[in-house]
């Protein structure tokens, strides 16, 4: 009897299969036993209901969101504020890695990398609290120094103000995950073979040189792919950081769907309306991963599947 | 060999590890109640945003204990830190329910338990309540207001799912929480302004901006001429210099919603202007309470507009280290539609909504603790504490301890008070308010009821009416279209903030008209005309101050 070769490939990296088991377990409760719950985006949600013994409604919270007079403006504040962060934030943790590559002294290199990925691990809501605190124009520290240093003539309002809203946010943004999404970089830079950069400088290549021909060659496959699921968040601005940072102010330009979604579902009530803005975003973050896995794969043969 | 069994022990204790997180971030889920040894606890979710026992065990205090003693239930309270609406919301889409609910006895608060004692999410008390008498004679329709009887407590026939708490039990019980706009005093005297004299919207306007110009500092920091607390609260009550209440008689007793008025608009523009002007603080509709506070307690803001507890306590602070910069109430203000004499129209109504969910394991327990609550045993333990302990009986009135009041007065954090179990929550599910008829709040200082009662002298000259009449809003709940309509409608204060922060007057119109486009798509010509047909001949409220 022959055995199965995929049964005996895993029973020779069964250690290794251990170590993805919690991240199969985690993916398998958390994003696709709920998968079941998507029902209630087509049924009018009772809570003595549950999610499926909720009568049905077809497309009517579809329609509603369609209907709604700043669907329009939620959908471009949305993929204007993510395409910013995909465009800005993207490149960042890459020019990060490389610089970091360069440092020789290997406990500053150590200290720099910690120091650039903890504000990952701090909340938004602290982030933001800073920010308001540090940006005040009533005292705040960094008004103080621009005006003191005869930089501003009078303090600027940071926060709550159009003019200064996208840069605050994206700028914020690439402050708290900079470090912490480089570090995929930093290993596919760790993964690159020496003899690689013994070979650019037998051929008189310079730092920049070897920069440019042997680490972001050796980046590239990592970064298409993280391209490629990145894309699947253009739908997605991040509903934490906008919540606490919008305001009636910047509402024109700051209310995207992430908000709207909690706002509805938590807020309100509207909990299968919610489900129903919820799935039209998934929905469209799948056509954008296929879209954009499928020009990649044209283009340089480097693709999800 | 040794090393590979040492590799899979590591590999395997990781991966324990990381399953033991996993496990760690779900909620065990429970609540409910247990049983332990014949003793019952409950757990009560009180809904009210900002509420809580600070660092105190609430269910170990004096108070606490004595409740335990009598009713045989020891209490778990859980506070919600947050949105209240989005809490009821989201107790009944999780079913991680409470055995006990109390909060608000309005807006989004109620529609969620409406909604859901509609959809049996709460247990039906209609064949048990004849054993408790407090219970059922604070639901008894002539204790309760008309528009919430109609729309909540006696809204399901013959099934009964709601209490309800703090409906003053007589006249003299009522509680004015005397909102408006107050001032420093000392402000007021240094831009030589008397606070009475202002009056009439444009008053308001020249004094505030005569403050501006003042140029006030106050550790190096301006001073905002305009505040209030967090979000917002109470900013806006300057409404009611625009439009007497929310639905708007156009003649002939047709009613329509103010935000399609005229008066609406000034209202906004005028707002508008106020902060274009730099005369309200900017930060007023997005700090956070702790910010709030603090701006009052650096003395930072010149004029308030709240109620006047919330002021008094505050304040407090910084009065004690800057005598005579008490904040004093500005006007009376004008109030649009309404005679100078008029008495102040106020809702006056209870403000808890008290219900037993269908997790509630044991409800003859929970019912047993909630009639002890309201019961006026009840009442006194929770208000004043333990009889002998916190207060004695002196000619029939509750007297408090000096020991004990001297304490509290001191103390402006109100710890000392949470740590012998006064406002941590009991206090709103006390049944009918019974406060001044039993002899009136014994833990309020004398000089905290001493600028209650001269703001009471200057902004209700004429006195206060209760309002008794119909309500426009209730009656459009019952819509056949308030379904569809209640989410633009419930859009009016969001966009009503984001126009008064418009570049410009017409572009705050601007967004006013885009939601009035959507709310009428949404079956406010129908709802309204619904509303009028059935309002046709009723006193319906036409002025309303807030409280």
């Amino acid at each position: 009897m022959r055995t199965n070769p995929l049964l005996k490939r895993i029973w020779r990296h069964r250690l290794l299969y251990l170590f993805l088991l919690p991240a199969v377990v985690w993916f398998f409760l958390f994003s696709y036993v709920p998968l079941y719950g998507i029902q209630i985006a087509f049924r009018d949600f009772r809570f003595s209901g549950g999610f499926t013994g909720s009568p049905w409604a077809g497309l009517k919270y579809f329609r509603q969101f369609f209907d709604y007079y700043q669907s329009s403006q939620l959908i471009r504040n949305t993929i204007l504020i993510s395409g910013l962060k995909l465009t800005i934030g993207f490149a960042m943790p890459i020019v990060l890695a490389i610089l970091l590559n360069e440092i020789r002294n290997l406990k500053f290199k150590k200290t720099l990398q910690t120091l650039s990925y903890l504000p990952y691990f701090v909340s938004w809501v602290v982030v933001v609290t800073l920010m308001q605190r540090l940006l005040t124009p009533y005292g705040g520290p960094v008004n103080d120094l621009l005006v003191s240093s005869g930089l501003l003539k009078d303090p600027i309002q940071f926060l709550n103000n159009t003019s200064w809203f996208y840069q605050i946010v994206i700028g914020s943004d690439i402050w708290k995950n900079i470090g912490w999404n480089s570090i995929i970089y930093m290993a596919a830079i760790a993964g690159i073979d020496q003899q690689l950069y013994e070979a650019a400088k037998i051929d008189g290549a310079g730092r920049f040189r070897q920069m440019w021909h042997v680490t972001l060659p050796g980046v590239r496959n990592i970064a298409v792919i993280l391209f490629i699921l990145a894309a699947g968040s253009l739908m997605s601005a991040g509903y934490e950081q906008l919540l606490l940072l919008n305001g009636p102010a910047t509402a024109a330009i700051g209310s995207v769907l992430d908000v709207h979604v909690i706002g509805a579902g938590i807020g309100e009530g509207r909990l299968s309306y919610a489900a129903a803005v919820g799935l039209f975003q998934s929905a469209i973050a799948l056509v954008l991963i296929l879209a954009v896995n499928r020009i990649a794969r044209k283009v340089s043969d480097v693709s999800l599947f | 060999m040794r090393n590979k069994r040492i590799k899979a022990a590591a590999a395997l204790l990781a991966a324990m590890a990381m399953g033991g997180s996993l496990i760690g971030c779900s909620d065990g889920g429970g609540g409910g109640n247990s049983g332990d040894g014949g003793e019952v606890t409950l757990k009560i979710l009180h809904n009210w945003n900002g509420s809580g026992a600070g660092d105190v065990e609430a269910d170990l205090t004096p108070i606490a204990k004595a409740i335990q003693a009598k009713t045989g239930v020891k209490v778990k309270m859980d506070y919600t830190k947050g949105s209240e609406v989005e809490k009821v919301n989201q107790i009944f889409a999780t079913q991680d329910l409470p055995d006990i609910y109390t909060g608000p006895a309005w807006g989004g608060e109620l529609d969620g338990i409406v909604k859901a004692a509609r959809e049996d999410q709460l247990v039906d008390l209609s064949g048990k309540l004849d054993a408790y008498p407090n219970l059922s004679r604070a639901i008894a329709k002539e204790n309760v207001p008309p528009a919430l009887y109609e729309k909540a407590i006696g809204a399901f026939g013959d099934q009964s799912y709601m209490l309800f708490q703090n409906q003053p039990l007589t006249d003299k019980d009522a509680m004015d929480w005397l909102y408006g706009f107050y001032v420093r005093k000392d402000i007021a005297d240094q831009v030589g302004v008397d606070p009475q004299s202002v009056r009439t919207k444009d008053d308001l306007y020249a004094f505030l901006k005569k403050i501006k110009d003042a140029d006030l500092k106050e550790n190096g920091m301006p001073v905002f001429p305009l505040g209030g607390f967090s979000n917002g609260w109470a900013v806006g009550i300057g409404n009611t210099m625009f439009y007497g209440t929310e639905y708007l008689d156009q003649g002939g007793g047709t009613l329509e919603h103010v935000f399609f008025t005229k008066p609406y608009e000034d209202y906004t523009l005028y707002y508008r202007k106020l902060l274009a002007e730099g005369l309200l603080d900017p930060e007023a509709f997005t700090q956070t309470d702790p910010i709030a506070q603090e701006k009052i307690k650096q003395g930072r803001i010149a004029v308030l507009a709240a109620h006047l507890p919330a002021i008094i306590d505050a304040s407090k602070d910084y009065v004690k280290a800057h005598p005579g910069s008490d904040y004093v109430p500005i006007g009376p203000l004008e109030r649009a539609g309404a005679e100078p004499d008029r008495p102040v129209d106020l809702g006056i109504q209870g403000n808890n909504v008290t219900v037993i969910t269908k997790a509630c394991k044991n409800v003859d327990a929970a019912l047993k603790l909630l009639e002890f609550l309201a019961s006026e045993e009840g009442f006194k333990l929770v208000r004043y504490g333990i009889e002998g302990t916190h207060y004695d009986m002196v000619d029939g009135k509750p007297v408090a301890k000096a020991e004990f009041f001297d304490k509290f007065a001191a103390d402006t954090t109100g710890k000392a008070k949470k740590n012998e179990g006064f406002a941590t929550g009991f206090e709103d599910m006390t049944g009918q308010d019974r406060t001044n008829t039993l002899g009136g709040d014994i833990w309020a200082d004398q000089e905290r009821i001493a600028k209650m009662e001269s703001a009471r002298k200057i902004l209700r000259p004429n006195g206060i009416s209760v309002i008794s009449a119909y309500n426009a809003a209730d009656v459009m709940a019952k819509s056949p279209q308030w379904e569809e309509l209640k989410p633009s409608m419930d859009k009016i204060g969001d966009v009503w903030k984001e126009a008064v922060f418009a570049k410009s007057d017409e572009a705050a119109l601007d967004i006013i008209g885009a939601l009035r486009e959507q709310i009428k798509k949404t079956g406010y010509p129908e709802a309204i005309q619904y509303v009028n047909e059935n309002l046709k001949g009723k006193e319906v409220v036409q002025l309303q101050m807030p409280n």
